[in-house]
């Protein structure tokens, strides 16, 4: 037990921001202190494309991995899903100092999406960076996260002894003696610094694989995988800065990452944040789908094609507002019903 | 002449002037000129509370369309993005806010304008039809508020 070693990365923030960069120094000090725990650091997630060293490191991890990042834990675990870096999402006990324990009560209802495909049996915890601008806090979290490893670790090899199994190398169930990183991924390679990107990231456990975003997007953006499930298919086709999926996925679905409001930046969905409140339904006159349509015609002008209003791929039930089915703000007024204040 | 109004936010009055337009998305306008003028109404400040960062994508002189997004905000409570209020073209922005946002905060009907259209007030409310639209809402605006402040 007392060899299992939880593998930590430490996904830097984009640009030369110099408070982000004190805080991951000083975590990363933090942490090369800490046994039984393998420190990496690589740029910032979002931005690895297929060959950068980064992720070809990230992709050889086997066993559980805690990732700190600068965004939203759901955009984190996703969008590396989406690399075939998967596994169990973690819960952390990290929350961020204004939301208060009325959420923990006030569970949304989980959500009823197609999930993730072969799934190996290992636990990815991912840790907002912007949460606290004290590394202890996220030190002390990773030391517990490493405990509940541990156990998790120690009570199946106590299992495989019981059914005295052999143990077969398959890595995945040996979470635990994984050997360290190989030596070809050098640092400055892994470092790297890679050119910006802008995609959207399917969150599994929301999404219906209604077709919405395939219908609604008119650069290619989105496909379909050999068992007829929606992928983000070509995501450097996606034009920057154009959120407008996102807004008419019925399901919160779709985020990216970098974009400025929490909603679609990957905040958790339904409940109260304890971040700041997201005005935009207010200031926007609430039309979700007419503002994507909006962005959709900005983007196709910008390209040089037509605009298309509301013409192509709206879903007829988003038109007709009548039968709209209930936006953020319903739910986030039902959930203070709830909270009977 | 319209009379001033002033619409209660729980105990706050939100003086709504009686001689501007009004738009959905809470800004008010006034025309002056060739243009019109816009910024955030009272009660989209009280929301908002203290600005401190205001962002505009697009620039002066493009075509804007009627709730198409124009900028994003952040104040210490609350991220927005900004929509049009009308179909027009912008002309300027008050380039004050953008090394110092206060005056929203201070004064939101005079020093606190956020830019100017070329465009017509067709669509836009009176003070009492935006006060009729304030009151409609209210209910479910202060809810979503108590959870937060």
């Amino acid at each position: 037990m007392s060899r299992y070693r939880l593998n930590v990365v430490l996904s830097q923030a984009q640009g030369r921001n110099p408070a982000k960069r004190a805080l991951e120094e000083s975590l990363a000090a933090a942490l090369l202190m800490e046994p039984g725990l393998d420190l990496s650091i690589v740029p910032y997630l979002y931005d690895l494309d297929a060959d950068h060293t980064g992720r070809l490191f990230l992709e050889s991890v086997q066993g559980d991995m805690v990732v700190l990042g600068w965004m939203y834990p759901r955009a984190a675990f996703w969008l590396l899903d989406r690399d075939g870096i998967k596994g169990h999402f973690g819960e952390s006990q990290l929350k961020p100092p204004a939301a208060d324990d009325e959420d923990e009560d006030r569970e949304p209802e989980p959500p009823q999406g197609i999930g993730s495909l072969n799934v190996p049996d290992r636990t990815i915890y991912c840790l907002d960076l912007r949460d606290f601008d004290n590394h202890k806090a996220y030190v002390e979290e990773v030391q517990r996260i490493a405990a509940e490893c541990r156990g998790r670790h120690a009570a199946k090899e106590a299992e495989a002894a019981r059914a005295k199994l052999i143990p077969v190398e398959l890595g995945l169930a040996r979470a635990g003696v994984a050997p360290a990183p190989t030596p070809s991924f050098a640092p400055e390679q892994l470092l790297a610094q890679p050119d910006r990107r802008w995609y959207p990231v399917i969150d599994y456990s929301r999404c219906t694989n209604c077709m919405e975003c395939i219908d609604f997007c008119l650069f290619g953006v989105y496909g379909v995988d050999n068992q007829d499930r929606i992928l983000v298919d070509n995501q450097d086709n996606c034009k920057r800065g154009c959120p407008a999926c996102s807004r008419v996925c019925p399901e919160q679905a779709i985020i990216f990452p970098d974009y400025k409001t929490p909603a679609i930046a990957g905040a958790p969905v339904g409940g109260i944040s304890g971040l700041k409140i997201d005005l935009t339904k207010l200031f926007g006159g609430g039309d979700a789908i007419a503002i994507a349509a909006q962005e959709r015609d900005h983007e196709l002008v910008r390209d040089g094609r037509e605009a298309v209003g509301l013409s192509v791929g709206i879903p007829k039930r988003q038109v007709n507002k009548d039968q709209q089915p209930k936006d953020e703000m319903d739910d986030l007024m039902d959930s203070l019903d709830a909270m009977d204040l | 002449m319209q009379e001033n109004l002033t619409f209660l936010m729980g105990k706050f009055p939100a003086a709504l002037p009686g001689n501007l337009h009004y738009a959905r998305n809470h800004m008010w306008c006034r025309p002056t000129d060739s243009r019109l003028r816009f910024g955030f109404t009272a009660y989209a400040v009280r929301l908002m509370q203290d600005v401190y960062f205001l962002d505009w994508q697009v620039s002066p002189g493009d075509a804007v369309e009627l709730m198409q997004q124009i900028g994003h905000i952040e104040t210490s409570k609350a991220v927005a993005d900004l929509f049009a209020p009308i179909g027009g073209k912008v002309v300027e922005f008050n380039s004050e806010l953008l090394n110092d946002p206060s005056p929203i905060n201070l004064d939101c009907y005079a020093a606190g304008w956020l830019f100017e259209m070329e465009g017509d007030t067709a669509g836009t409310m009176s003070a009492a039809e935006y006060y009729q639209f304030l009151d409609q809402n209210w209910e479910k605006t202060q809810r979503m508020l108590k959870g937060h402040m």
